[in-house]
C-alpha cells in the first residue's frame, strides 16, 4: 500500500546535518496494523511526518498505492492529506475554540461536499465513537479520552484509506489508552491500515501485526506477528 | 470548501478577538466615514448643479453669439445677430424656438416709488420653456402683445417687497425716456444765423494751400459738429409710458448666463419703447454709432443687432449638428450642456481631491489591519498546521487570511458608509441654518448616490484585502510540520 525507498530526512544546522530519518525502506501492505517504535529523537514521528505527507524526504521515495509522493506539488500533497490519511496526534491537536463536531467537521471542508453532509458525516461518526452527547462541548470540556476520540472522529470522518498515530496514547491514563487502542484495533479489522508511532511497547506489542524499531534515524529491527493479529 | 464556509469561518475568528476586532474595524470606519463624507459634498454640489441643469432645460438651450474679433479674423467683418440672423437660426432642423436677448434700461414706478432698472422682451413662446416657465407667484402674460409685465425676485428687491404674491395684479408704469434722431439732426445746422459768416470770415483763405491748416480746420468743424448733434440728442428728449398689470414673479434665478433682466415685458410693448427713439443712455448711442444704426433706428427693427440669440433646441437632434449650423453660419455658439461635461470633468477630479483625505486615513486603518493579521497568524500557527494536516494547502490558507481582512474592511465599508452619511446629515442641518440667515434659500450640499455607496465598499474591501495579503502569504507558508510542533 505504502512502501518507502532509502527515503531520509536530514536537516542542516550549522555545519552539522542532523539525519532524522536515513534511508528507511519499509513496505507497508492493505489492513496492516504497524506500530513505529523506537526512543525519543529515533526518527520515528518524522518517518511518520514523511508517511503522511506533511514533510518531504531529502532523498529516497515515498510510494502510495503506485503514485510517488515526491512528484507531487505541494498542492498533490495536500489533496493526499485530505483524502487518502487520516492523522492523530499525541496532543489531540484539537481547535479549541470549536465545539467536537466543529472540529470533526474541518476535516472534510477540503474534501467537497456540502454543508449538510458535512454535518451528518460528523455527527455519524462521533455517535460511533459513542460522542453523541459531547458534540457541542469544546475541547477543553472533554476528558483526554474523549478529545482523542473526537481526533479520532476527525481522523476518521473523510473514510481514509491510511491512518497514521503519533503517540496517540501519549497523554492518556491507562483506561483511555487501552479504550482508544481497541477502538483503533477495531478499525484495523473492519480493514483500515493503521501505522502508529509509539514508545510503549507493550502496547505496540499488544494491538500491531508488526513493530519496527527505529534506532537514530535508521530502521533497526522488524518484528512481525505481533500480538495484535490474534486479539 | 465553499465562500460561505470562508466567511463563517472567518466571522467565527473575528467574533473571538472582539477588542482588536473592534478597533480594527474602527480605523476602516472611520477612513470610509470620511471619504464618505468628504465625496458627499463633491457629490451634493454636483447634484444640485445637475438638477438646475435639468429643471432650467438647460441641456436643451444653446446660446448664439457674435464671433469675436480673434475668431472673425482680422480680414472679416463679424457677422451681426439681427432680425436676418434670428429668421435664419431659427429654421435649422432641431431648433424649435429662437429669441433675441433684447434689454433696455427703463423706469419703473409702483405705487408711490419708482426706480430705473433693466427691462428684456421676450416672446410668449420663450416664456413657455423650462428656462423661464418657473414662477414664484402669478404666471406667464397672456399674449406678446399684453398690457402685462412679469418681474424677478430681484426687483422685489429693489422695491423693498418680501412677498411676490402681494405683487400679483398691481399696476406698474414702465417709462422710458428716449432720444430722437431728428433732434440730433436738428441740432447739427447752428441756430445763429450769422454763424456761417463767422466761419467763413475766420478762415485765412492764403492758408488752405497748407494742409496741416485745412486737416486742422477739418477737424474743428467736425468735433463741433459732433458736439451740436450730441447736445440735440440727448437735450430733446420724450417720455414714452406704458401701464401694465404684474401677472407673475419668476423664481430666483443665478448670475451669469442665465441671468435675466429685473423686468420682462412681451415683445411688442417692448417694440413700442424702441421704436420711439433711441434710449437715453449714452452707451445705446454710442453702439448705435459703432454698429452703423444711427440712422435706422426709427424704421427698420431689423438692422438692430442683438447681443445674444437664444436657441431652444430639440432634445432628440444632435447638439454638435445644430451647433455647426450655427458656426456655419458665421456665430458662435454656446452649449450649456457642453458646458456642463466640463463641469463634469472638474467634478471628477474635485471628487478624486476630496477622496484622497479619505485614502489617506485608509492606509493608516490598513497598517491596523496588517498588525491585527499578522497577530492572528503567531496565534494561530497551530490551527494553520491543523488544518493542513486535514488536507488545506497555501491557497485555502491565504484565502482564509484573505477573507478575514476582507471581512473586517466590508463591515468597515458598511458602518463607516453610515457614519459618514450621519456626519453629512449633521453637516447639512449647520449649513442649511447658515444658509437661512444669510438669505440663500437652503440648498443640500450633500449627497449619497448609488455609485459612492459601491465605491467606498469596493475601496474598503480592496484596501483590507490588500493590507491582508501579506500576512495571508506569511500564514500560507507555515510548515505544517513547524506548527505542530509548536506545541
Amino acid at each position: 500500500m505504502i512502501r518507502t525507498n532509502k527515503v531520509c530526512r536530514h536537516y542542516i544546522r550549522g555545519p552539522q546535518i542532523i539525519k532524522a530519518v536515513d534511508e528507511v525502506s519499509l513496505a507497508i501492505e492493505e489492513q496492516e496494523f504497524v506500530a513505529v517504535v523506537g526512543s525519543s529523537g529515533s526518527g520515528k514521528s518524522t518517518l511518520l511526518n514523511l508517511l503522511a505527507g506533511l514533510d518531504s524526504p531529502t532523498a529516497g521515495s515515498i510510494e502510495f498505492r503506485g503514485t510517488t509522493l515526491n512528484n507531487l506539488s505541494r498542492r498533490g500533497l495536500s489533496q493526499y492529506r485530505a483524502k487518502s490519511v487520516g492523522i492523530m496526534f499525541q496532543s489531540f491537536n484539537l481547535i479549541y475554540h470549536r465545539t467536537a463536531l466543529e472540529n470533526v467537521e474541518l476535516a472534510l471542508y477540503f474534501n467537497g461536499g456540502s454543508r449538510g453532509e458535512r454535518r451528518t458525516q460528523a455527527t455519524s461518526i462521533l455517535e460511533r465513537l459513542g460522542l453523541a452527547d459531547r458534540m457541542g462541548h469544546r475541547p477543553a470540556d472533554l476528558s483526554g479520552g474523549e478529545q482523542q476520540r473526537v481526533a479520532l472522529a476527525r481522523a476518521l470522518v473523510k473514510k481514509p484509506a491510511l491512518l497514521f498515530a503519533d503517540e496517540p496514547t501519549g497523554n492518556l491514563d491507562q483506561d483511555n489508552a487501552t479504550q482508544i487502542m481497541a477502538l483503533l484495533s477495531d478499525l484495523n479489522r473492519q480493514g483500515l491500515t493503521i501505522v502508529i508511532v509509539t514508545h510503549d511497547l507493550e502496547i505496540a506489542g499488544e494491538y500491531a501485526h508488526r513493530m519496527v524499531r527505529m534506532h537514530y534515524g535508521r530502521l533497526v529491527d522488524h518484528q512481525s506477528e505481533g500480538h495484535g493479529g490474534e486479539a | 470548501m465553499t465562500f460561505r464556509d470562508l466567511v463563517a469561518i472567518s466571522a467565527g475568528n473575528l467574533s473571538r478577538m472582539k477588542l482588536r476586532t473592534f478597533l480594527t474595524v474602527s480605523g476602516v470606519v472611520i477612513a470610509i466615514g470620511t471619504f464618505v463624507a468628504m465625496v458627499s459634498f463633491g457629490a451634493g454640489n454636483q447634484k444640485y448643479i445637475s438638477e438646475q441643469y435639468e429643471e432650467l432645460g438647460l441641456f436643451s438651450t444653446l446660446q448664439v453669439h457674435r464671433l469675436s474679433k480673434t475668431a472673425a479674423g482680422d480680414s472679416t467683418q463679424a457677422r451681426p445677430l439681427d432680425q436676418q440672423a434670428l429668421n435664419e437660426l431659427s429654421k435649422i432642423p432641431g431648433v424649435r424656438l429662437a429669441y433675441p436677448f433684447d434689454a433696455m434700461t427703463v423706469t419703473a414706478a409702483l405705487a408711490d416709488s419708482q426706480l430705473s432698472a433693466k427691462a428684456q422682451a421676450l416672446p410668449l413662446s420663450a416664456m413657455q420653456t423650462r428656462l423661464f416657465s418657473q414662477f414664484r407667484a402669478g404666471h406667464s402674460f397672456s399674449s406678446d402683445s399684453a398690457k402685462e409685465v412679469v418681474v424677478t425676485p430681484q426687483l422685489l428687491h429693489l422695491f423693498g417687497l418680501t412677498h411676490p404674491d402681494s405683487l400679483i395684479g398691481d399696476t406698474m408704469v414702465i417709462s422710458i425716456r428716449v432720444a430722437t434722431i431728428d433732434s440730433g439732426l436738428a441740432g447739427l445746422i447752428p441756430r445763429d444765423s450769422g454763424w456761417i459768416r463767422q466761419q467763413v470770415r475766420a478762415i485765412q483763405f492764403d492758408s488752405l494751400l497748407q494742409s496741416a491748416y485745412r486737416q486742422r480746420q477739418a477737424k474743428r468743424l467736425t468735433n463741433e459738429a459732433i458736439s451740436r448733434f450730441v447736445n440735440g440728442f440727448f437735450e430733446h428728449r420724450a417720455i414714452v409710458k406704458e401701464t401694465l398689470t404684474v401677472v407673475g414673479v419668476l423664481e430666483e434665478r443665478g448670475a451669469g448666463r442665465t441671468r435675466m433682466e429685473p423686468i420682462v415685458l412681451p415683445v411688442a410693448i417692448a417694440a413700442k419703447f424702441r421704436s420711439s427713439g433711441l434710449s437715453d443712455d449714452p452707451s445705446a448711442l454710442f453702439t448705435a454709432f459703432s454698429q452703423g444704426t444711427v440712422f435706422s433706428l426709427d424704421s427698420a427693427a431689423s438692422s438692430r443687432s442683438y447681443p445674444q440669440i437664444t436657441l431652444d433646441i430639440d432634445p432628440n437632434v444632435p447638439l454638435k449638428a445644430i451647433s455647426d449650423s450655427v458656426r456655419a453660419m458665421g456665430f458662435e455658439p454656446f452649449s450649456f450642456a457642453q458646458m456642463f461635461e466640463e463641469m463634469q470633468k472638474f467634478f471628477f477630479y474635485f471628487n478624486l481631491a476630496l477622496s484622497v483625505v479619505g485614502l489617506i486615513a485608509l492606509v493608516t486603518a490598513s497598517l491596523g489591519i496588517v498588525n491585527t493579521m499578522v497577530m492572528s497568524i503567531l496565534e494561530r500557527r497551530r490551527e494553520i498546521g491543523v488544518l493542513k494536516s486535514l488536507g488545506a494547502d497555501d491557497r485555502h490558507i491565504r484565502i482564509l487570511f484573505l477573507v478575514e481582512s476582507g471581512v473586517i474592511g466590508a463591515v468597515g465599508s458598511v458602518v463607516g458608509i453610515l457614519v459618514g452619511w450621519g456626519v453629512t446629515r449633521i453637516a447639512s442641518v449647520i449649513i442649511k441654518q447658515f444658509m437661512m440667515k444669510s438669505g440663500v434659500g437652503p440648498i443640500e450640499l450633500f449627497a449619497l448616490p448609488l455609485w459612492l455607496i459601491l465605491t467606498a465598499v469596493a475601496v474598503g474591501i480592496v484596501v483590507s484585502v490588500a493590507a491582508g495579503y501579506y500576512p495571508a502569504s506569511r500564514a500560507a507558508k507555515v510548515d505544517p510540520v513547524e506548527a505542530l510542533r509548536n506545541e
